[in-house]
């Protein structure tokens, strides 16, 4: 039996064995293999610390059974949740970013509901205890997913389209003209983490085909423009940068074009551009030249085959022979590096890295991604990360206050709220400012609208710059403009979209559904004289509701001194506000300052959330048990550097499944 | 307001705005095609008379519309009380007046695929496929089989310059919905090449009148010149070229990027058949009696501010689409599913958020706006049928021509159910269909079969479609009124 225990290849199997063996003992070895070919085939790896864990089965399950599988059980199974399914630690660890939402939910007496009988205080500590003691399977993190170790495991595209922000920036980088053609594209939605990145959601219409025929030309155009005398002197850069300085004195024409579209090309492809590969494009040139036509008209057809080219408009990552996980090149690593923290493709730094083949050093590694994070062009970070992250995106389009009861809100307070975000993150990220600040900062971004929006006095002007704030209400995400907007109705605010927001954007935490309302009792007329509040109290008395609305709705209280559109206000309908919150955790706060201190004591949630996020986005999918090592460095990596976010980048850039790729044959 | 009869032949010296040409019939009739053409949508020939052919006269084609519009209806002021002709109109139809001759009203059909998953992303996205749809924040999304529009541009779209025209208001919904587990983009399509990838609707009155008729700025120059011929030529080659660059690349790629490849493939192929659709005798055999529109009809570039003058512009182009028979096939989408559009400034006393009142809870201060935002959306659908009715074709009118679909992914917006959903077929499909009555079939009976029947006049008839059981009875039931 001890032989037996010592050989398997997993402690869990041998856990399993053990705890088997006491009522079992005639089984024990054959469950030894079992468990041990089960959790071989679960991916589930051995580690190296020693000791038998019997908690689960032993103290843990009658726990969870006393008070939660009546709701989360095999007949009831609220939440999708079903957590009879769990028999063994083994199942447990198999989904442990589960389980770290389960037991987060019982530490924040969030569960079971206040209307059932709650954990004794022994109980919960027991639980926590448990989970917080399981060993991790360390060697996971140097795996990605694949048949073997996940079941019913399909892949992901990896090798996607580019999104629309990339490829404005990568016209804008390769002519030096900021066009930002994509405006006439059809847009794209989101999936994986929520973010455009997502390689699965990005569709290639016939639409957008036509539209990048027609960018092209549009570029080429601006291009070309700049040798005529009338130019802009950004023409004149863009004409001298992609056609004049690739032909050098006295080069035959056909030369000097294969220069310049071999010089697009490789820019363009993110890649060097085998000698073939160019003159197989030359041969948009030639016909043109038969037929008469002058030099530059020629040169445009291969250039517009560089940009309609799947290489440019994809990232393709081509596979290797052989099945199973390897590293990408350099190339590679490059492009994803640029995609990643750019929008956009590798500057001439990053292309002579990886020819010197230096982006296989961690060390040289994060020195770029250092650099980059300092390049204006991370700005995209804050475009397209922090926007999609914090569901700003439908500000002033499909979020749009009422504009008879807010006619203050248009285009350009609408412009300088996005703004306010953007550069926000993007100051945050370039100075490697900690983290927190987005819950709580001394300052945020205003210009002379935005602050007149606020009441912050003193800043004049169009130009967006940061202000330190008199208070700390407005500071960090919270204090936004743009985030009050995209939580509130069009005509009133909503403490429990807002409430909701906070759990599910900051915290990471999941709030379901509301049961068909159908099933719902009356909880009495609510009437005109009452509050918001005292309406949405009301709805809280019925215990359907409560479980999720307690979580919810004292943190919407919170934010009630922000109105539909951000500005400040200390009365609704002429009634003063009541601004004071209490949490399931017993927590109470008053106003947005006092909340932000309640949320900074959750700070590894939101750090974790955070990290889960932005490698969602690096990645382009969603996240897998895989992963959650990653998540765990960073945050790591986050509490030591006290929370600079800079290290967080640099986790994800050096990780396993960011490097590696796994060929499926 | 302009009258929006006015023609464009009958043109005074008032000064006409773009919007009353596109508003008029919207056509220049016998004028001679002015618009430049654009290299990729260039067209070395334009319509040029095909040769006529003699014998009996050429019907004119059936053209089919489906219009989505989000978050359900009160159904107490949706479905008439008595089944048959001359039933009592319920207050939400009022506005098709005495269009409701031209109207089948439709009750009792259910999707039962959507009965699972949440309340709204499993319902809208299978609006026009009928299947299950996959719950997933983005891998493998599935809406279980091709939408019933994409069938019929597949079979039949060969024959117009666009296969199908998809339009819709709003942009695509961002971000996952991880508490019920979709991508919100299941919310914004309702047109499905396949099973698994979404066709992009545009937005923009103006790129979509450009992207119907070439019309891209002036000086292009004549699109029979040998200039224009030349452009077709550069851009055959070039298409060639990428797609083969395409073939080479995909042969290297693993399996789920090679899907996303053929997306571009697929689309680069569509381009190129555009441009060969102007360089082989053109396939239709019936002519419409309008040309071409000329530039001027064009509507104005960038957004309308004003949701209803966007709707309109958007209903506008499918019908000038459907009259210059350019593409017989349209998809439109009112607004995004669980859209929580504002309609103060359109409807008096409605001010909030579309999808809080469709949660009605059963107050009359929340149903009332949601039946009047209901309705608001029927007058939209009145004003594009009054508009198809007055365009004659043969011996009827476009709209007799045509089958408009116009409804909603599930019926009761506060329990998002996916029975008995509000469904309403304008037009005659070609003759045969009894407008006027409503159609109450016995429950359960799948929103399919009226799909298949649907999709057999369009001339190309299908067994089963979706979760379909038999094609619904379209034809008369009860005793004729006499039409008004």
């Amino acid at each position: 039996m001890e032989t037996n225990g010592r050989d398997a290849p997993s402690r869990y199997g041998a856990t399993r064995a053990r705890s088997r063996s006491t009522t079992r003992p005639t089984r024990s070895w054959k469950t030894v293999l079992l468990a041990a070919a089960a959790t071989a085939f679960l991916g589930v790896r051995a580690a190296a610390e020693p000791g038998p864990d019997a908690t689960y089965e032993e103290k843990v399950q009658p726990i969870l059974e006393r008070h939660c599988y009546a709701c989360h059980g095999k007949e009831k199974h609220k939440a999708d949740l079903d957590l009879t399914r769990f028999k063994t630690t083994a199942d447990v660890l198999h989904e442990h970013a589960l389980w770290k939402t389960v037991v987060g939910r019982i530490n924040l007496h969030e569960m079971p509901p206040k209307s059932k009988p709650q954990l004794a205080h022994g109980d919960m500590e027991l639980v926590d205890r448990w989970f917080n003691g399981l060993p991790k399977g360390k060697s996971d993190c140097n795996e990605l997913a694949n048949d073997e170790n996940l079941r019913w495991y399909r892949g992901f595209v990896l090798g996607r389209r580019i999104t629309h922000s990339e490829y404005d920036n990568s016209i804008r980088d390769l002519t030096g003209l900021d066009l930002k053609p994509s405006r006439a594209f059809p847009d794209d939605g989101s999936g994986g983490e929520g973010f455009h990145t997502a390689g699965n959601s990005l569709y290639t219409s016939t639409i957008l085909i036509e539209r990048y025929l027609e960018s092209a030309d549009r570029v080429l155009d601006a291009v070309f423009r700049g040798r005529e005398p009338d130019a802009s002197p950004a023409e004149r850069e863009a004409f001298h940068r992609v056609v004049s300085a690739q032909r050098a004195e006295g080069m035959e024409p056909r030369e000097a074009a294969r220069k310049c579209v071999g010089e697009l090309a490789r820019r363009a492809f993110r890649r060097p551009v085998r000698p073939e590969e160019v003159e197989r494009l030359l041969t948009l040139y030639d016909p043109v030249i038969a037929r008469g036509a002058a030099y530059e008209e020629a040169l445009r057809q291969p250039l517009r085959a560089v940009l309609v080219s799947p290489h440019f408009l994809f990232l393709p990552e081509p596979e290797p022979e052989a099945a199973g996980v390897y590293r990408l090149d350099d190339f590679q690593i490059a492009t994803r590096l640029a995609s990643f923290i750019w929008s956009s493709l590798p500057d001439a730094e990053l292309s002579s890295r990886a020819e010197q083949g230096g982006l296989r050093d961690a060390e040289t590694i994060r020195g770029e991604v250092r650099r980059m994070l300092r390049d204006p062009k991370a700005r995209a970070l804050g475009e397209d990360f922090a926007l999609a992250w914090l569901e700003l995106e439908p500000l002033g389009s499909t979020a749009r206050p009422d504009p008879q009861r807010f006619p203050e809100f248009d285009a350009s307070l609408e412009r300088a709220l996005r703004e306010e975000a953007v550069q926000f993150f993007h100051d945050l990220i370039a100075n490697d400012r900690s983290l927190l600040e987005l819950i709580d900062s001394k300052y945020t971004f205003l210009n002379e609208r935005l602050a007149r929006h606020y009441g912050v006095p003193g800043v004049e002007g169009v130009e967006m710059r940061r202000v330190e704030l008199p208070d700390r209400n407005r500071g960090g995400v919270l204090g936004m403009g743009a985030v009050q907007v995209v939580t509130s109705f069009p005509t009133r605010t909503s403490p429990v979209l807002r409430g909701k927001w906070v759990l599910e954007t900051l915290l990471g935490s999941r709030v379901p559904p509301p049961p068909q309302a159908a099933s719902l009792a009356e909880a009495g007329a609510a009437t005109a004289e009452q509050t918001l509040r005292q309406r949405l109290e009301l709805h809280r008395t019925q215990p359907e509701c409560a479980t999720c609305h307690d979580r919810m709705d004292p943190l919407g209280f919170g934010l009630e001194n922000f109105d539909a559109v951000g500005k400040w206000r200390t009365s609704d309908g002429g009634q003063p506000l009541d601004v004071h919150g209490k949490l399931p955790s017993g927590e109470d706060f008053s106003g947005a300052a006092e909340l932000k201190q309640v949320l900074l004591a959750r700070k590894d949630e939101f750090a974790a959330h955070f990290v889960r996020k932005l490698l969602g986005y690096a990645l382009g999918r969603d996240l897998n048990r895989f992963d959650e090592c990653v998540v765990d460095d960073a945050v790591k990596a986050l509490r030591d550097a006290d929370y600079r976010c800079g290290v967080v980048f640099e986790a994800i850039a050096v990780s396993f499944p960011f490097q590696n790729r796994h060929a499926k044959k | 307001m302009p009258a929006r009869s006015s023609r464009i032949d009958s043109v005074s010296s008032r000064p006409i705005s773009r919007r009353t040409f596109l508003r008029g019939t919207g056509v220049a009739l016998g004028l001679p095609i002015l618009e430049a053409m654009g290299p990729i949508l260039g067209r070395p020939h334009a319509l040029a008379a095909a040769p006529s052919t003699p014998g009996a006269p050429i019907r004119p084609p059936v053209r089919m519309a489906c219009l989505y519009f989000p978050n359900g209806v009160w159904q107490p002021s949706w479905i008439p009380k008595q089944a048959g002709f001359g039933y009592d109109v319920p207050p939400s139809l009022e506005p098709l007046g005495a269009l409701r001759d031209e109207v089948t009203v439709l009750s009792g059909l259910d999707k039962a695929n959507s009965r699972q998953g949440d309340g709204h992303y499993a319902k809208t996205a299978n609006f026009l496929t009928g299947l299950p749809v996959r719950k997933t924040t983005g891998k493998e999304v599935d809406v279980g089989g091709i939408s019933i529009d994409q069938l019929c541009a597949a079979r039949i779209g060969g024959l117009t310059p666009l296969p199908s025209l998809e339009l819709a208001v709003d942009p695509v919904i961002t971000g996952i919905d991880s508490n019920v587990g979709y991508t919100r983009l299941y919310g914004s399509y309702i047109s499905w090449r396949t099973p698994t990838t979404p066709l992009a609707r545009e937005i923009h009155p103006r790129r979509a009148y450009e992207r119907l008729f070439g019309v891209r700025g002036a000086g292009a120059g004549d699109p029979r010149s040998a200039i224009a011929a030349q452009r077709s030529d550069d851009d055959r080659r070039l298409l060639d070229l990428v797609l083969e660059d395409a073939q080479h690349l995909r042969d290297r790629l693993g399996r789920d990027d090679r899907q996303k490849l053929d997306e571009y493939m697929d689309s680069v192929r569509a381009v190129e058949q555009r441009i060969e659709f102007y360089a082989r005798p053109d396939p239709r055999e019936w002519k419409p009696a309008a040309g071409e529109p000329t530039a001027d009809v064009a509507p104005p570039a960038g957004a309308p501010g004003d949701h209803c003058e966007h709707v309109r512009l958007m209903l506008d182009l499918i019908v000038l689409a459907f009259q210059t028979d350019s593409t017989r096939v349209a998809t439109f989408m009112f607004a995004n599913d669980v859209s929580g559009k504002n309609f103060g400034a359109l409807i008096p006393g409605v001010s909030g958020s579309h999808h809080e009142f469709s949660h009605h809870e059963g107050k009359a201060e929340k149903y009332e706006p949601y039946a009047k935002i209901n309705r608001w959306h029927v007058a939209q659908l009145a004003y594009m049928l009054e508009r198809m009715r007055a365009i004659r074709e043969g011996d009827g009118s476009l709209l007799d021509h045509s089958m408009v679909l116009f409804g909603s992914s599930f019926s009761d917006g506060n329990r998002h159910d996916p029975n008995n959903l509000p469904i309403l077929l304008a037009g005659r499909g070609g003759g045969d269909i009894a407008a006027g009555q409503h159609i109450a079939s016995p429950p359960n009976t799948p929103l399919c079969n009226l799909y298949v029947s649907m999709v057999e006049r369009m001339g190309t008839p299908v067994e089963r479609f979706g979760d379909s059981t038999e094609a619904l009875d379209l034809r008369s039931r009860g005793p004729r009124r006499a039409r008004v």
